[in-house]
C-alpha cells in the first residue's frame, strides 16, 4: 500500500479551488461560533450542519471537517484568553493557557497551541492515511458479532469517560438506545414508538435532536448565569514565543502529538483523554513541576496538540468501521448518512476519492487554522466582547432555520423544542447528554448486529465470547468497568473531572 | 416524610423510571419474538426494563446518599426561548423566512434580562434581511423569502 500515492490522489480531489473555499468558510464559521462561550464542537457542528446540505458529498465532508477543527481551536482560544473552555477537551488548556494570558503571554500561548496543533494535525493524518487501509482490511473479518462487541466497548468508554455519576451516565446510554429505536423497525416493518406520525418513520432525525440536547439546553442554561465579564484585558503584544519557551514547548508537542495520535484511535479516547493524559505525562517529565498551574509552557503545548491529534485519529474507527467512537464522531454520521454515505469498510474500496479527498481536506483544514487564526486573532478577541444577548438570537434563528430547512417540516421544529427542555432537565439533573447521544446513533446498528448474531448462533448468546476478537473487545470493556471500581482509578477520574 | 438527600440523583430516577415505563407501556403490542429471532419488541422491552430498574436504583441511592441539590432554574430564558422555536415553527410555512425571522430574533431576545428593546428590533431586522441572503440566495434553500398571503 502506498501511503503517499493514496494521499496523493486525496489532494488532488480535496484541493480545488471550490473545495478551499468551503473549508476556509468551513473553519472561519467554526472558529467563529467555537469561541462563544458555552458552545462546544458538538453543538456547533449540528448547528452549521444545514449549511453543507446543498454541497456535493466531498465538499459538504470538507466543510464539515473545517467546521470540527475550527471549533475545536476555538475553545482553545477562550481557553487561553478568557479562561473559558468551550469544550471538554480545552478544560486543561485553561489551566496554564490563562495563567500565560495573564503573565502578558497570551499571544506566546495561542501561537504554540496553533503551532503545536498544526504539527499534531498533520502526524495525525499521516497516521491516518498509513492505518486506516490496514485496520479496515482487519475489519473485513468483522461479522455481526465483533461490531456489536465494538459498539458495546465503545459505549462502555463513553460511560468511563462522562463526567460525573457513572450510574447515571449508563442509564443515559440506555435512553439513548431507546430513543435510536423509535422509527421503523426494517426487519419486521413495523413501526415503533411513532406515535402515527410520519416524520419520525425513519427515526428521530439527528439534527434537531442534536441541536436541542446541545445548543439550545446549553443556550438557556448560559442565559441562567449572569456572565461573567468576558472581554479579555490582556493586550495580545507579540505572537511569537521566545526562544526559551518554544524550546520548552517542541518536546511537548512531540509528546503530545505520540499520546493523542494512539489514544484517538481507541473508541470513547478522542480528544478529552488525549489532552488529559497529554497533560499528566508533562507534569510528570518536567524538570519544573512548580510551573504547572501557573503558565507552564508544556502544559499548553502538549494537551493541545494531543487533543488536536485524538481528534484527528478518531476519525480511523469510523471511516474504517463505520462505528462513530465519539459523540462528535456520532455527528459526522449524521452529516454522513445525510449525504448518503455509509461509512465503513466500503468506503475505501468503492470510493477511494472520497475517502482519500476527505483525509487530504482534513490536513488542509489544519492548515487553513493556522492561517486563519494568527492573523485573525485580533478579530476572535474582539468577537468575544460581543455581547451574549445578542448573540443567542442569531444562533437561535440559525438552529430553527437548520430544523426546518432538513425536510420542510414544521414538526422537526417543535420537536427541536421539546427536546430542547429535555436537555435543559438533564443538565439541571446532572445527567450528561454525550453518552446518550452516541447510545442514540448506535442503537439501531446494535441492534442489527445482535439480531443477526442470534441468527448466526441458533439464539446462543456465547457466540460473542467464541470468537476471538470479540472476546477480547468483551474483555476490554470488561477491564474498563473493573477500572471504574477500582478505588485508585476512581479517585483519578474525579480529579481529572475536578481540574 | 422521608427526606431526598440527592435531589438531583432522586429526580433524574424517577425520570428514568417515568421514561422505562412509557417505552414498557408504548411496546406492549409490539412482538417479542424469541432469542433466535427477535421481533420488533425484543430490544425495547429489555432495555426499559433496564432503564426501568437503573431508574430505581439512582432513586433509591437519591433518598439514602448525600448528592448536589438542583441548581434553582428561572422561567424567563425558557418560556422565551421555547416560545421563539414554537413561533417559527408556526410561522415559517404562513408569512414566510424574512418576517418569520424578525418576530423570532425579536421573542428570542426577551429571554436575556439585559434586553433592550431597539436593539433587538434592529438586529432582527438585520438577521431577517441577512437570513434571506444566506439560506435562499447563497445556499439555496427552497423557502419564501415572504408571504403576505394568510
Amino acid at each position: 500500500m502506498d501511503v503517499f500515492a493514496n494521499l496523493a490522489t486525496g489532494f488532488g480531489a480535496a484541493v480545488t479551488p471550490a473545495n478551499l473555499v468551503f473549508c476556509l468558510v468551513g473553519c472561519l464559521l467554526g472558529t467563529l461560533i467555537g469561541v462563544l462561550p458555552g458552545i462546544g464542537p458538538i453543538a456547533t457542528i449540528a448547528m452549521l450542519l444545514p449549511i453543507t446540505f446543498g454541497l456535493d458529498p466531498l465538499s459538504s465532508l470538507i466543510m464539515l471537517a473545517g467546521i470540527y477543527y475550527g471549533a475545536q481551536y476555538g475553545g482553545s482560544t477562550t481557553a487561553i484568553l478568557v479562561n473559558l473552555p468551550g469544550e471538554t477537551s480545552s478544560v486543561i488548556t485553561c489551566i496554564d493557557g490563562y495563567q500565560m494570558a495573564r503573565r502578558g503571554r497570551a499571544g506566546a500561548a495561542l501561537t504554540i497551541a496553533a503551532l503545536g496543533s498544526f504539527f499534531a494535525g498533520c502526524v495525525g493524518t499521516v497516521v491516518i492515511a498509513a492505518f486506516a487501509p490496514v485496520l479496515a482490511g482487519f475489519a473485513e473479518k468483522f461479522r455481526s458479532p465483533e461490531y456489536f462487541s465494538l459498539m458495546l466497548f465503545g459505549l462502555v468508554a463513553a460511560v468511563v469517560l462522562a463526567n460525573g455519576s457513572v450510574i447515571k451516565a449508563v442509564a443515559m446510554v440506555i435512553l439513548g438506545l431507546l430513543f435510536g429505536l423509535v422509527g421503523t423497525d426494517t426487519q419486521a416493518g413495523v413501526t415503533r414508538f411513532t406515535f402515527g406520525v410520519s416524520e419520525l418513520y425513519d427515526g428521530i432525525d439527528f439534527v434537531p435532536l442534536a441541536m436541542g440536547l446541545f445548543g439550545f439546553a446549553e443556550m438557556m442554561g448560559n442565559l441562567e448565569k449572569k456572565l461573567e465579564d468576558r472581554s479579555s484585558t490582556q493586550k495580545i503584544d507579540s505572537l511569537w514565543p521566545t526562544r526559551e519557551e518554544a524550546k520548552l514547548a517542541v518536546p511537548a508537542v512531540l509528546r503530545g502529538t505520540i499520546i493523542g495520535s494512539f489514544l484517538g484511535i481507541l473508541p470513547g479516547g478522542g480528544a478529552v483523554m488525549s489532552s488529559f493524559a497529554s497533560y499528566t505525562l508533562e507534569k510528570k517529565v518536567s524538570k519544573s513541576r512548580a510551573m504547572f498551574g501557573k503558565g507552564a509552557v508544556e502544559g499548553v503545548a502538549g494537551p493541545e496538540s494531543a487533543n488536536n491529534a485524538g481528534a484527528q485519529t478518531s476519525f480511523i474507527p469510523l471511516l474504517t468501521l463505520g462505528i462513530p467512537s465519539t459523540p462528535v464522531m456520532a455527528i459526522m454520521v449524521g452529516a454522513m448518512m445525510i449525504q448518503g454515505i455509509a461509512p465503513g469498510t466500503a468506503l475505501l474500496t468503492e470510493k477511494p476519492t472520497l475517502f482519500w479527498g476527505m483525509i487530504a481536506s482534513m490536513w488542509v483544514g489544519n492548515l487553513m487554522l493556522v492561517i486563519i487564526n494568527l492573523p485573525l486573532i485580533g478579530l476572535w478577541v474582539a468577537l468575544l466582547k460581543v455581547p451574549y444577548r445578542m448573540l443567542f438570537p442569531c444562533i437561535l434563528i440559525l438552529c430553527c432555520v437548520g430544523a426546518y430547512a432538513i425536510s420542510s417540516s414544521t414538526f422537526l421544529v417543535m420537536m427541536m423544542a421539546g427536546i430542547s427542555v429535555l436537555g435543559y432537565t438533564f443538565n439541571k439533573l446532572g445527567c450528561e447528554c454525550a453518552p446518550f447521544l452516541l447510545g442514540f446513533v448506535l442503537g439501531p446498528l446494535m441492534e442489527e448486529n445482535l439480531r443477526r448474531s442470534m441468527v448466526l448462533s441458533f439464539g446462543s448468546p456465547t457466540i460473542f465470547v467464541e470468537r476471538p476478537i470479540s472476546l477480547v473487545l468483551l474483555l476490554m470493556s470488561l477491564a474498563l468497568l473493573a477500572m471504574i471500581v477500582l478505588p485508585s482509578f476512581r479517585k483519578t477520574r474525579e480529579d481529572a473531572f475536578q481540574e | 416524610m422521608v427526606r431526598v438527600k440527592s435531589p438531583q440523583d432522586f429526580w433524574a430516577g424517577l425520570l428514568f423510571i417515568c421514561f422505562g415505563a412509557l417505552a414498557l407501556f408504548l411496546g406492549r403490542n409490539y412482538a417479542f419474538g424469541t432469542v433466535t429471532r427477535m421481533g420488533p419488541g425484543f430490544l425495547p422491552t429489555v432495555l426499559a426494563w433496564i432503564l426501568f430498574g437503573l431508574g430505581v436504583i439512582i432513586a433509591v441511592r437519591g433518598i439514602a446518599l448525600d448528592g448536589p441539590s438542583i441548581a434553582p432554574g428561572k422561567w424567563r430564558p425558557q418560556i422565551f426561548i421555547l416560545l421563539a422555536i414554537v413561533l417559527f415553527g408556526l410561522l415559517i410555512e404562513r408569512v414566510g423566512l424574512a418576517p418569520t425571522v424578525f418576530v423570532v430574533g425579536v421573542v428570542a431576545a426577551f429571554a436575556s434580562i439585559e434586553v433592550k428593546w431597539k436593539e433587538a428590533v434592529l438586529l432582527s431586522a438585520g438577521v431577517a434581511l441577512l437570513s434571506i441572503l444566506l439560506f435562499i440566495k447563497l445556499l439555496g434553500q427552497s423557502m419564501a423569502p415572504w408571504m403576505w398571503s394568510p
